[in-house]
């Protein structure tokens, strides 16, 4: 069975500092914010914020307490770091490897695309929970030793509700990686949806008029630092779960599809981007 | 037995680009066959196709009696390829590369014959990728191809970048790999060396097959090149024999190619005051125009009437 899951073991090594990285960043950061509330307790519970600056935490938890504060100032902005994460390794999975052309000698083995395809997807679904693990760290190294009213159930659950949209943001740079193969158009691409998505839903937030413009959004499901209040929305990570797995899907079809390239495509024209993206 | 390697019909489209246009080949499993061709007439793109890289735009490729496309993954699994852009993951370590490849074939290991490849081609695995050189980057790539033993070796321009020596140790290899009864598919641009390695090649140019031949035949049709240094200017028309051409005169100099009419060519100049007599070696586009232009012209003249029917 070991070596069935090479690609995967491959892929996390290279990957290693760049989780050890990603995790001390989240790993500091929700340590911190834990540590720093019972000072600013008293200073921000006095706080009623506008609703259109409440709209730019990201859920609609009162700042004034602690999972709002914990919500605005770690879960709000931390998964965008998450989906830097897994926008290098969905672009790098397919449009990295054929810009190096070490897809050549990769695909040469006795090894499906599909395949190649699933473990690339295996090792980032590990990694992801890795540096959200690292950020779970943080407050089971904080929670226990301050007054604060989150539990580390509810903590947990925050952290592990980030996956589901940083998969989907994978799983659409894996698609844009395969449709155009170049890792900067890819990337391009998805950083481009991704900043859509989190501005979408704030100005949803914030404008009541364009309040539809939310349930476009991945960040409207994803829902900032709620579950450390209501738990899971399982209706919303399905959602986010099934988009990804559609783009994976889509991926995996456009990939088997196709030549693989050495070097990637270069000075595509727009026009001809749009088209292999539109199919 | 199915052969080692075939090929029907394979068109080849980059867009509007055709690269390959009808491509039919069979390779007997058990040889060593040459690919020969000038660069850009389709060698990469046939090999790719093979192990289901990129796809033909119509036609069949088959390894070892298996579709290429349909049963990609056991024809890779029988075969071992060397990519001509060799590219490997520069940050690994050659012994950390080579078992991630072994990771792919488990079943097929052989740790004592991949410690045999590193030594013969003075190979050290320690070295991370990105710090070999050039040639020792290509031996690495020519032992992870070799190290399972498969039964097709499919070797896209194997020698390039290799010193002489390091090149005689990898014929001796493929050879080894024929004696036990395994087929070898290699590419080249440089003529001198296919007809050292290989029993036969296959001539390719502008996507398809110009000649299949055996490289004893072929050696005993060997194009000769000779620059010929008269002491008075030579009559006109005195190589006006069969099999030799006169390519062009400067003074008392002249050059002629013969292809079956080296002796006659001779035999003339032997009855003239030579100063100076030199063989060149011929190019490759020699090779092609003694060979092959004449007859394509042929092909070209006996297709035009059946065109018209």
């Amino acid at each position: 069975m070991r070596y069935r899951l090479n690609v995967v073991e491959k892929s996390l090594r290279d990957q290693k500092w760049q989780i050890v990285g990603f995790g001390i960043a989240f790993l500091a950061m929700s340590a911190l914010i834990v540590y720093i509330w019972p000072s600013y307790r008293t200073t921000v519970a006095s706080i009623q914020l506008p609703e259109a600056v409440q709209a730019l935490l990201g859920s609609d938890l009162a700042y004034s307490t602690a999972a709002g504060f914990v919500s605005a100032e770690y879960f709000s902005w931390i998964p965008i770091l998450l989906i830097v994460y897994t926008v290098i390794q969905g672009t790098g999975a397919i449009a990295g490897e054929e810009g190096s052309g070490t897809i050549d000698l990769l695909m040469s083995q006795p090894l499906t695309r599909s395949g190649m395809v699933v473990q690339k997807t295996v090792a980032v679904c590990i990694g992801s929970a890795l540096i959200a693990g690292f950020g779970f760290l943080g407050f089971l190294l904080s929670i226990p030793f301050v007054d604060i009213e989150i539990t580390l159930k509810g903590a947990a659950l925050a952290c592990a509700n980030m996956l589901p949209m940083a998969l989907l943001y994978y799983a659409v740079s894996l698609w844009f990686g395969s449709v155009l193969p170049n890792r900067a158009y890819a990337s391009g691409g998805a950083i481009a949806l991704a900043t859509a998505g989190y501005f979408f839903n704030t100005i949803a937030s914030a404008v009541s008029s364009l309040s539809w413009f939310k349930y476009g959004s991945p960040f409207y499901y994803y829902g900032a630092g709620l579950p450390m209040v209501k738990g899971i929305d399982w209706s919303h990570v399905l959602l986010l779960l099934g988009v990804a797995a559609l783009f994976v899907g889509l991926t995996v079809r456009s990939f088997a599809r196709r030549d693989i390239t050495i070097g990637g495509a270069s000075n595509l024209r727009l026009r001809d981007m749009l088209g292999r993206v539109l199919g | 037995m199915a052969p080692a390697i075939e090929l029907r019909s394979v068109f080849k489209d980059y867009g509007r680009v055709r690269a390959l246009r009808g491509i039919d080949l069979t390779i007997e499993s058990g040889q060593i066959f040459g690919f020969l061709g000038p660069n850009g007439a389709g060698k990469t793109t046939t090999i790719r196709i093979l192990l289901d890289l990129i796809r033909p735009t119509s036609g069949t490729a088959s390894v070892l009696g298996l579709d290429s496309q349909r049963e990609s993954v056991e024809v890779r699994r029988r075969c071992g390829y060397l990519p001509g852009d060799l590219r490997m993951y520069e940050g690994m370590r050659g012994s950390a590369f080579l078992d991630l490849i072994d990771s792919f074939r488990p079943q097929k290991r052989d740790p004592q014959y991949r410690r045999e490849l590193l030594e013969r081609l003075e190979l050290d695995p320690s070295m991370p990728i990105r710090a070999l050189s050039k040639g020792n980057k290509q031996k690495m790539g020519l032992v992870q191809a070799l190290m399972h033993r498969p039964d097709v070796l499919i070797l896209d321009e194997p020698t390039s970048g290799l010193d002489p020596l390091v090149q005689q140790e990898v014929a001796k290899l493929l050879e080894e790999a024929v004696a036990g009864g395994r087929t070898v598919f290699f590419s080249s641009h440089v003529l001198p060396e296919v007809e050292r390695l290989s029993h036969a090649v296959a001539i390719i140019r502008e996507g398809t097959i110009a000649a299949v031949e055996d490289i004893a035949r072929l050696k005993s049709r060997a194009v000769h090149v000779l620059e010929i240094t008269f002491a008075e200017p030579p009559p006109t028309g005195l190589f006006a024999l069969p099999g030799v051409r006169e390519l062009h005169r400067d003074g008392n100099t002249v050059h002629i190619q013969a292809l079956d009419g080296l002796d006659a060519a001779i035999k003339v100049i032997a009855a003239y005051h030579i100063v100076d007599l030199r063989t060149e070696q011929p190019s490759l586009e020699d090779f092609f125009l003694a060979h092959y232009s004449a007859s394509a012209e042929e092909k070209d003249r006996d297709a035009l009437p059946a065109e018209r029917r």
